[in-house]
């Protein structure tokens, strides 16, 4: 006799390939040419050796391939950070290996849980919606992998093998939700690799000319905001990114950025004096992966996490690089001060300019309008007006700027984007000797009328300036909305939709279709679905899950989440347990009488109703008098019933009629939708 | 010798006592929550190992998608420890024996394996330990037969062991199992040996009329004594005329007829005396005559036909020497 469990049921490896190869998808774009040839090549491989056309590979080549693969990986991540990456190759090229080589039912069993971790591997790279579903097909194949190495007789065939994967998965999925809201979340253990990615994307920690208006080019999404009341108006949405307060004649960048390390930033943590006023907004952002290790927020923000810190210019950063969609709440206060003494380093930082004198007009212009004014905000309000009323344009495509770009672009181009102004208006106050710095961040954003929240994209990237007042602190001045107030007031696709290079990079993107309602509709419901996707389901956490509980169980929350855990689970059990086991098995005669009464209960329905103490004989006679289209099925069933409880035929043929002729009588009585019902559930059938 | 091997036998003594308890022998037996055990198998402790491994690396990269992916796996898990025990559940398990073999083959015990409506059996497995698996399903027929092997060493009746009964259906996660013993047992006939019937005097075995063989009834002559003669056919008068130590043979006249005798094989051990004795029974069943059988303490009178034949091959394989 031959050992069963050696053998490898000849479907398993059919339904391994497509585990493999729906594992593997996501990935072979990103991994390294020659590692995807491999892969592909291994699987060619293994469908002629099921094919009986090649043979296993031998011992030497196994080495040799091994040997090779390792190394070769190795140096492809070298120096490129990507340990994560490089662990990932190693995973998917151990699995294929061990595809191509396996032959015995343990090893296929190997390959299995790997394709379960490599699933969960998929979710690093991305945990959209599409990534959810299609893991979810792939469970359902792995899941089926598993039946077919159990299954080895005359049902094993792929329609019935799936069936039983999709049954099972579509079971388990009740109670894997239950353990998903209420299994409590723990915080890391240790501080893992994170995928790199070298496109960094949205606002950089540079400004100079063409750096913004690139970004107008794109209809990518930038971040998320639901705000717990109404949302802010227009005009007061300047999230706040970076503060570049160094310039060299052409770029800014920031003056602290070579030693302002995360341990710098916590030191300073506590010698911030913003003061807000008045109610804070309340809002939930959930940003998209951008690369960089800043946040955004609008001033003056106040957090409760520890997760992220705020520095000497009241910006936001957090430890490590956004790699992923990153989710945080935050408190803001619209009307604040912030700095009301200046430090002596903030001050020199915020007065710099080049040392080599390159915008001597720029400079006799600040000095003149500086003695023309009684304060400093009164310069700063005559310098807006300066951008008001001289013929100044807000164009996407500006000409290019000479060496002395200040200049050359105050009293020659005078079109430029938000950069050049933002540029322009704080070297004219650093000239006039008041402190002044640029801001870089996004302004305004979309309301998504379907769920509420804003949407900010990456055109609505913005530069602005802030200078320093005696007894008010930092004061936001935009000298964009001097030029183009309507940039503010309705948002840049307002004042730049037709302008060329507008979304340009989007080509394809729904957003350029926004006025076509229907598109426009449709863009905004997918939206709507992502972000409820995102934060409902890829930001559920610990704050999440508490507020979940507290909504229901007040403020025992906390304690209620094991015992919520265990009630649920046990009844879950008991349920699934229940259906799938069953109470005591009832005999045959209990069974039919069941059966019977259904009927009786569906005939009841249609106004057919059996009266107190009327017998079956008699009921069905009566019933085929008044509809004579279903006396004949009537009596049929009748006789079958009177047998078997009377007459005890407890033959399993006749209790199969019954069923039988019963089920197709209810069948023809039903309505359509009850028909869909009665078919699905098994359980109702009698 | 290890520690555990001390315990080993006292632990399996244990458990044979408790199962004996709980799972008395009976012909037949429905399975339920009080007879089925089950435990994960070795791939179910894989399936845990990349379900923690899963669990983990959700932990420490806050990756949502792989909590979800880790408790998916955990649900499964836990149903499929229902579904294997339902594949079990409610199947009953009849046995209907096995029929005789001869020493060395292996016996073929035949178990009905029943299904209630409704339910169905798929990938069941039977065994007795230690012996290879029978598979088996109970899916459209309401019964099924299946054969369960079982090596047979000894001449006699043998009882079979308990019959482990297991599944892993549907995803060999878990592994469902009964220890049922179903009271079979099944007669092993000795080992058929050939040679001729020493005992025999001159004609040939194949002669009708003429020719006759050792026996009782007739007396033929005498020959030298050999070492296991009885004593009773010595022929102590020529002895006793100094004639030396003879022995008295008979023979049974054969006119169609024979009658194999225990004394036909002087000087071979019992085992050896029936093993020979089974191959002339099966040789004589082949051929048109009458046979019969004469053991120490029973005699089994002429006759033919399949049942005849049967009732002395049983007489061979449960003689147990019981005159002597």
């Amino acid at each position: 006799m031959i050992d069963r469990q050696a053998q490898i049921p000849r479907l398993t490896i059919w339904w391994l390939l497509g585990a493999l190869t729906l594992v593997v998808a996501p990935h072979i774009l990103r991994l390294p040419i020659w590692i995807s040839a491999l892969i592909v090549a291994c699987v060619v491989w293994r469908i002629l050796i099921f094919n009986g056309r090649m043979g296993f590979p031998n011992k030497f080549l196994k080495i040799l391939i091994v040997f090779l693969a390792l190394p070769l990986t190795v140096v492809e991540y070298r120096g490129t950070g990507a340990g994560l990456d490089a662990a990932v190759s190693l995973l998917i090229l151990g699995t294929i290996f061990k595809l191509l080589e396996m032959r015995e039912r343990r090893e296929m069993l190997i390959v299995v849980s790997l394709c379960y971790v490599l699933t969960m591997v998929g979710f690093i790279y991305s945990q959209t919606i599409i990534a959810a579903l299609h893991a979810l097909v792939t469970f359902v194949v792995i899941t089926g992998a598993l039946v077919t190495l159990q299954r080895d007789n005359s049902r094993s065939s792929l329609n019935n093998n799936g069936k039983l994967a999709l049954l099972l998965v579509a079971q388990a999925i009740p109670l894997a939700i239950v353990l998903f809201v209420l299994v409590p979340r723990v915080a890391p253990l240790w501080t893992m690799p994170v995928p790199v990615s070298s496109n960094k994307t949205g606002v950089t920690d540079e400004m100079s000319p063409g750096n913004i208006s690139r970004l107008s080019r794109s209809a990518e999404l930038a971040f998320r905001v639901s705000f717990e009341n109404d949302a802010p108006s227009q005009d007061q949405l300047y999230w706040r990114g970076l503060v570049l307060d160094f310039f060299d004649g052409r770029t800014w960048r920031r003056a602290g950025s070579s030693f302002q390390t995360y341990e710098m930033i916590e030191r300073f943590q506590n010698q911030l004096q913003g003061v807000g006023q008045g109610q804070a907004v309340g809002y939930d952002v959930i940003l998209e992966p951008t690369q960089q290790s800043w946040i955004y927020a609008l001033q003056l923000a106040d957090f409760d996490t520890a997760d992220i810190l705020q520095d000497r210019y009241y910006t936001l950063h957090t430890d490590k690089p956004v790699t992923q969609r990153f989710r945080y709440q935050m408190r803001s206060f619209l009307n604040n001060t912030t700095d009301t003494t200046l430090a002596s380093v903030m001050r020199a930082r915020a007065l710099q300019l080049p040392e080599e004198e390159g915008n001597p007009s720029s400079h006799q212009l600040a000095e003149r309008l500086r003695a023309e004014s009684t304060s400093d905000l009164d310069y700063a309000n005559s310098v807006m007006r300066y951008f008001r009323e001289q013929p100044f344009f807000y164009t996407l495509t500006p000409p290019q700027l000479s060496e002395a770009s200040i200049d050359d672009f105050l009293f020659n181009s005078r079109q430029g984007f938000c950069e050049h102004y933002a540029s322009s208006f704080v070297y004219l106050m650093r000239a006039a000797g008041v402190p002044a710095r640029v801001v870089v961040g996004y302004q305004g954003g979309e309301i998504n009328p379907f769920e509420g929240y804003t949407m900010v994209y990456q055109y609505n990237a913005h530069a602005w300036a802030e200078i320093w007042l005696e007894g008010q602190g930092w004061v936001r001045m935009d000298p964009t909305a001097a030029v183009a107030p309507e940039r503010i007031s309705l948002g840049v696709q307002a004042v730049l939709g037709d302008q060329p290079g507008f979304l340009e990079d989007s080509r394809f993107s729904m957003m350029r279709f926004r006025n076509t309602e229907w598109l426009n509709t449709l863009r905004l419901r997918l939206d709507a679905m992502d972000y409820a996707w995102n934060r409902w389901v890829v930001s559920y956490d610990e704050d999440l899950q508490l507020q979940l509980l507290e909504a229901i169980f007040g403020d025992k929350a906390k304690q209620a989440l094991l015992l919520a855990l265990g009630v649920s689970f046990s009844l879950f059990f008991a349920i699934a347990a229940f259906f799938l086991l069953g109470g005591r098995k009832r005999d045959r005669r209990d069974q039919a009488t069941r059966v019977y009464l259904r009927l009786v209960a569906d005939l009841a329905e249609i106004g057919l109703k059996r009266r107190l103490g009327e017998g079956p004989l008699d009921f069905a006679a009566r019933v085929g008098q008044l509809r004579p289209d279903i006396a004949v099925d009537m009596t049929r069933i009748t006789e079958l019933y009177v047998r078997m409880s009377y007459a005890a035929d407890m033959q399993e043929e006749s209790f199969g009629q019954l069923r039988e002729f019963a089920l197709a009588l209810r069948l023809r009585l039903s309505s359509p939708w009850r028909r869909l019902v009665l078919r699905s559930i098994p359980a109702l059938r009698g | 010798m290890k520690p555990i091997d001390a315990v080993k036998p006292w632990f399996s003594s244990r458990v044979t006592r408790w199962l004996d308890r709980r799972l008395p022998a009976i012909n037949q037996i429905s399975l339920h929550r009080k007879n089925i055990f089950i435990l994960p198998t070795g791939p179910g402790l894989l399936f845990l190992v990349a379900t923690t491994l899963i669990f983990v690396t959700a932990i420490n990269y806050v990756l949502s998608l792989a909590f979800g992916l880790a408790f998916l796996m955990v649900s499964l898990f836990i149903l499929s420890i229902l579904h294997t025990f339902r594949n079990l559940q409610h199947l009953s398990l009849r046995g209907v024996g096995a029929a005789p073999v001869f020493v060395g083959e292996d016996a073929a015990f035949v178990v009905l394996l029943a299904r209630q409506a409704n339910c169905v059996h798929e990938m069941l497995e039977l065994r007795f330990p230690p012996n290879a698996w029978s598979q088996a399903d109970v899916l459209d027929n309401e019964q099924e037969r299946v054969k369960v092997f079982l090596p047979s060493t000894r001449r006699g009746l043998l009882q079979a062991p308990r019959l482990t009964v297991q599944t892993r259906f549907p995803l060999g996660l878990f592994r469902a199992w009964s220890n049922v013993d179903l009271a079979m047992s099944c007669l092993v006939y000795p080992r058929p040996l050939a040679g001729p019937l020493p005992g025999l005097v001159g004609g040939s075995t194949s002669g009708k009329s003429e020719s006759v063989r050792s026996g009782v009834e007739d007396f033929h002559g005498l020959r030298a004594y050999q070492a296991g003669d009885s004593l009773k056919q010595i022929a102590w008068k020529n002895l006793a005329r100094g004639q030396g130590l003879k022995v008295k043979q008979f023979v049974d006249s054969v006119d169609d007829q024979m009658m194999l005798d225990w004394e036909m094989f002087p000087g071979m051990d019992h085992e050896e005396r029936l093993s020979r004795l089974c191959y002339w029974v099966l040789t004589l069943a082949q051929q048109d005559i009458d046979y019969g059988l004469r053991l120490p303490g029973l005699v089994l009178s002429l006759g033919r036909g399949d049942a005849h034949r049967t009732k002395l091959l049983s007489a061979l394989a449960l003689w147990q020497g019981a005159a002597n």
